[in-house]
């Protein structure tokens, strides 16, 4: 009888015992490395976990700005929380519309249920109250680029208003591309060329005055989450970072030493794939140390280091007996550490089919402090490491991802495989195959195509906030309240200015965006400014 | 993948869109393929309002409705108010993504099929069949 050739996601295939010839030559040699030194295969850092354990950095945000401030207090000084993330609202914040834009007024129920709703900076000092923002790690929002320009500096000008100087602020930007336009693109958006261009001034502003800024971060779960697999994940990743460094060495304000220690804080995602997962961190150090050091001659170590953020998969919670998510989430957060991460969010096990709970936020948080102090985790660097299974999965890996990068390039890089649909194209090939997989039974999950029973016992219900369906009506009022008291001379002239250096790209706009929000520019404003300046950008894609 | 040759019927027309601004198109892309790969001719919206919908639904003279939801059902409820205001309050609809389940039955109860993540595609396929009434002379997945 002929066996089915067993493979993981991705579609290596699997063998029934691996040994010492499984292990490639380059990774035996990478082994040699202790964590902390390049190739970083084995860790970014020497002591590891002994040092600094993981940040546990959930993802939080919905409703009001009210609302915000108390999960963020909860999660923060009750929780246990080692740093916080601001969601905002999909709908109003990444596509910078005023909550009184045609687009959400026939949606407004739909407001604030993926994130706050902010209607200008008034809105961040709410959702800041009482924070320490002198000692907390932040990551204020921004996942798309639009966004960041907007948030980045309104949490930066409410701290300076407390008279806190921007250079004690720590914390990370995100403005990813994979989000923007793979993953979820929103129906109107900036050009990926206006991106970068925004991309390169927050990575110089910070080069110059936040040290303990990471401007940008290269959030690879977008592309995973949406359809590519390991290596192609890898791959992608490895080339968007190349598009910065070529683009800002072209403008020659940053050196590329500099810049690459900047731009080194990137994103993965750990699905329940989870060896393949946790030998994908592992190689993508090795890819972007060897990246930097053989394509840019960077000499430095340091600047050659990666340091990743996880968030497990969302695509893995299913909607049927959510509890079974929380075993899920813990086998993907203890592989997210086995691979090495510096900072981890564990989706919410009620993620089909809500922003988190109080509950489910909490179990999330659980979950990693039960790993951090229960079972010795913290201990061991690269426990794999040597595993002569994990070691040939990391080095099939990096073969298949350099690769992928070398298609990217080859068919003009990363903007350009964006914008002729190429990555959304794998995507939707390896969703079909997954759905197909599903579909037969051969990818089985428990509770939704095995194993399934017809009593729901395990029922929970979708988290809506407080304030419901009145979100939107709140923030009227807030953003009617905001245009009757607010300065108006000084926004209009604020806007001018943004408008000006937009249209001009030898400046810095990061400055502009700045007196904006601190004039009380409302972000469908802001908006307004960028979608005249810089039109729109259609999706390539096609079903 | 199918013969449409069999069926006297023409292939039914289905719209499929999303309700919230959310941008996650991955199940949608899923859908969309599965009913094309059954026979039908599947028109993408996008990102629609649901104003935009009952106008392109009307405009395209569609068979059935198929609407992803990314938050709350009052969006899907005022869809199906907008679609009986332009005169198409007729055409079946049916919805799929992160719907609350709490909120199932309000959708239920106007004859709306509720399909969470984790349906199968067959059951879609299915019901897109019996609600277009292409379910005994239809092309077969």
């Amino acid at each position: 009888m002929i066996e089915n050739q067993p493979e993981t996601t991705s579609g290596i295939p699997l063998k029934l015992l691996y040994g010492p010839d499984d292990v490639p030559a380059d990774i035996r040699e990478a082994l040699g490395s202790p964590p902390g030194r390049a190739p970083y295969l084995r860790g970014a850092y020497p002591r590891m976990y002994r040092d600094r354990p993981w940040r546990i950095f959930q993802l939080s945000g919905y409703g009001n700005p009210e609302d915000m401030n108390e999960r963020l207090k909860f999660l923060l000084f009750e929780a246990g929380e080692t740093g916080i993330i601001i969601k905002h609202d999909r709908m109003t914040d990444d596509h910078l519309y005023d909550v009184d834009h045609p687009e959400i007024v026939e949606r407004r129920e739909d407001v604030g249920l993926t994130g706050t709703v902010t209607v200008g900076l008034r809105d961040y000092e709410t959702i800041l109250s009482d924070l320490p923002l002198d000692s907390i790690y932040a990551k204020p929002g921004g996942g798309v680029p639009q966004s960041a320009v907007y948030t980045l500096p309104s949490y930066w000008s409410v701290a300076t208003r407390r008279g806190i100087p921007l250079e004690k602020l720590a914390g990370t930007g995100q403005s990813d591309f994979f989000l923007t336009y793979l993953g979820c693109p929103t129906k109107e958006q900036i050009p990926p060329e206006a991106a970068i261009r925004f991309n390169l001034d927050l990575i110089e502003w910070c080069s110059e005055r936040m040290p303990r800024w990471v401007p940008v971060s290269i959030a690879g779960y977008n592309a995973a989450d949406s359809g590519l697999s390991a290596h192609q994940e890898l791959g992608a990743v490895m080339a968007n970072a190349v598009q910065y460094l070529d683009m800002i060495a072209a403008r020659g304000k940053v050196d590329v030493e500099r810049l690459a220690h900047r731009i080194g804080g990137v994103n993965f995602r750990v699905s329940m794939e989870v060896f393949e997962d946790a030998a994908k961190l592992r190689a993508a150090r090795k890819m972007w140390s060897d990246l930097l050091g053989e394509r840019y001659g960077i000499t430095d170590e340091k600047a050659r280091q990666m340091r990743i953020h996880v968030v497990t998969a969302g695509s893995a919670m299913t909607y049927q007996e959510p509890f079974n998510n929380i075993v899920r989430g813990t086998l993907m957060a203890l592989f997210s550490v086995l691979g090495g991460t510096q900072s981890l969010g564990v989706s919410g096990y009620d993620e089909a089919m809500s922003i988190p709970s109080d509950h489910a936020h909490l179990m999330s948080i659980r979950i990693q402090q039960i790993l951090q102090n229960e079972i010795n985790l913290r201990e061991i660097a690269d426990p794999l490491g040597g595993s002569y299974y994990v070691e040939s999965l990391t080095g099939e890996l990096e073969q298949r991802g350099w690769e992928f990068f070398e298609q990217i390039q080859g068919r003009g890089g990363f903007l350009s495989v964006l914008d002729d649909g190429f990555l959304l194209e794998c995507a939707e090939e390896n969703n079909q195959r997954i759905a197909v997989g599903m579909e037969s039974g051969e990818r089985a999950i428990v509770g939704v195509n095995t194993h399934t029973i017809d009593d729901p016992i395990m029922d929970v219900e979708a988290f809506e906030g407080r304030s419901g369906a009145q979100t939107w009506e709140m923030a009227m009022e807030r953003l009617a309240d905001l245009r009757r008291t607010r300065h108006g001379r000084g926004a209009v002239e604020a806007l001018r200015h943004l408008e000006a250096v937009c249209r001009d790209d030898s400046v810095n706009a990061i400055p502009a965006f700045m007196e904006a929000v601190s004039a009380d520019a409302s972000i469908g404003e802001i908006g307004n400014v960028l979608r005249e300046t810089f039109g729109d950008w259609q999706v390539p894609i096609s079903v | 993948m199918s013969e449409q040759g069999s069926t006297p019927l023409p292939p039914a027309r289905v719209l499929v869109a999303k309700s919230s601004l959310d941008g996650h198109w991955r199940g949608v892309a899923v859908v969309a393929r599965a009913l094309r790969e059954a026979g039908f001719e599947v028109i993408l919206g996008g990102m629609l309002r649901p104003s935009e919908m009952a106008s392109v639904a009307a405009a395209e003279d569609v068979d059935l409705v198929g609407i992803n939801v990314g938050g709350r059902v009052e969006v899907v409820e005022r869809a199906l108010d907008e679609m009986e205001a332009a005169g198409v309050g007729g055409v079946p609809v049916f919805v799929g993504g992160t719907v609350p389940p709490q909120a199932i039955p309000r959708l239920t109860e106007r004859g709306v099929g509720v399909f969470p993540p984790g349906s199968s595609l067959a059951s879609i396929v299915e019901e897109a069949r019996r609600l277009t009434g292409r379910d005994s002379s239809g092309p077969r997945l």
